[in-house]
């Protein structure tokens, strides 16, 4: 039952993502939209009950099992972007590999910086 | 004896339980493998799953068609489990008030980099729209890509496997790059682990530290509300 009634919170948000994707005409997925809406909520309250952090865990534990059959699509669709794989490996070895330097020089110039902030106040 | 066969996978696909005991199967057959292989850096749980699944739709002749049908039975949940990443979100908040500066600078533009490093690569070699609009979400955590990915139009296929050989990149060249760089703040290996590798990252981050695996989760959340809001309102197809 605790299960039950943390995940029904959990598809009304969905719904009200849905709502407002709808309604406001945005382009982002009404998963997104609940889950921000949840935050802000959460923020707002203060506190997270126990039904809702529940049934939180319950869902994220068995995410792989949720998009497990979407991967399998991959190996199926091999032909359809035929000719096209080297550029998506290509592309995702060094938009990778920059990326993550990229991030990492990032937070330590910045960490950095606002420690010697720290230090001249 | 063909015939009987045949008669009886008709049946059984008419509804969708056969897809989702397959389905089932798998998750926990691959997780167990995974524990059983000292949870190789390489060969993430969800791809161990994916390779049993993708092995017995085509021998048994069930075709990936009739079994997706079945499966999104279960696929559904993803909206709901999208919403539930809120939950641990705000868990974490604390977090980012205490280090809020580095993580405002950092965030807006390293998600943006993450996408358009791979984006501009693919589109000077090419890439078809399809490609690159499957290629765009390709560091945020599954259940929101592939929202993002159907929102732009891409192939949801073709981005979760993308963002499969993204999340097991990004654990090995953080490695490189936290030696190259000599990074030794548990909280900075972290957040770049989360934010380039999504889930896979964080699975990473969590067996270099509990502070580590909670600055992942942080940097994978904000990561895929960030391109998620901003991606499709950005994207020129």
């Amino acid at each position: 039952m605790v299960l039950l009634r943390g995940f029904l919170v959990l598809v009304m948000f969905f719904l009200l993502g849905e709502a407002l994707r709808v309604l406001a005409d945005l382009p982002v997925s009404g998963g997104v939209l609940g889950m921000v809406m949840v935050t802000f909520t959460l923020m707002l309250r203060g506190r997270v009950s126990d039904e809702l952090a529940e049934a939180s865990r319950g869902l994220i534990s068995v995410l792989v099992l949720l998009i497990a059959p979407g991967v399998v699509g991959v190996f199926f669709i091999v032909e359809q972007f035929y000719g096209q794989w080297t550029t998506v490996i290509v592309a995702l070895i060094a938009g990778t590999l920059l990326s993550v330097l990229t991030t990492l020089w990032l937070m330590k110039k910045v960490s950095e910086s606002a420690a010697g902030d720290g230090r001249h106040e | 004896m063909n015939n009987a066969f045949a008669e009886l996978l008709t049946v059984w696909t008419a509804g969708p339980m056969l897809s989702i005991g397959l389905t089932l199967a798998a998750f926990l057959m691959a997780t167990w493998l995974f524990a059983r292989f000292h949870r190789p850096l390489w060969m993430p749980p969800v791809l161990i799953a994916a390779l049993l699944l993708a092995a017995v739709v085509a021998l048994s002749g069930i075709g990936f068609e009739e079994y997706e049908q079945g499966a999104r039975w279960l696929t559904v949940l993803l909206g709901p489990a999208t919403v539930a990443l809120g939950v641990p979100l705000y868990q974490q908040m604390h977090h980012i008030r205490a280090l809020w500066k580095p993580i405002l600078v950092t965030l807006p533009l390293a998600a943006t980099l993450a996408a358009v490093y791979a984006l501009g690569i693919a589109w000077l070699m090419d890439a078809s729209p399809l490609v690159l609009s499957s290629l765009a979400p390709k560091s945020v955590t599954a259940p929101i890509a592939m929202g993002v990915a159907e929102q732009l139009g891409g192939s949801v296929s073709l981005t979760l496997g993308g963002l499969l050989i993204t999340g097991v990149l990004a654990s090995v060249f953080v490695d490189w790059g936290v030696r190259w760089l000599k990074i030794e703040d548990d909280r900075i290996i972290g957040f770049a682990l989360g934010l380039n590798g999504h889930a896979i990252g964080t699975a990473r981050a969590f067996e270099i530290s509990p502070t580590a695996g909670a600055f992942s989760s942080l940097g994978m959340g904000l990561t895929g509300v960030f391109t998620a809001l901003f991606l499709p309102f950005a994207f020129p197809f």
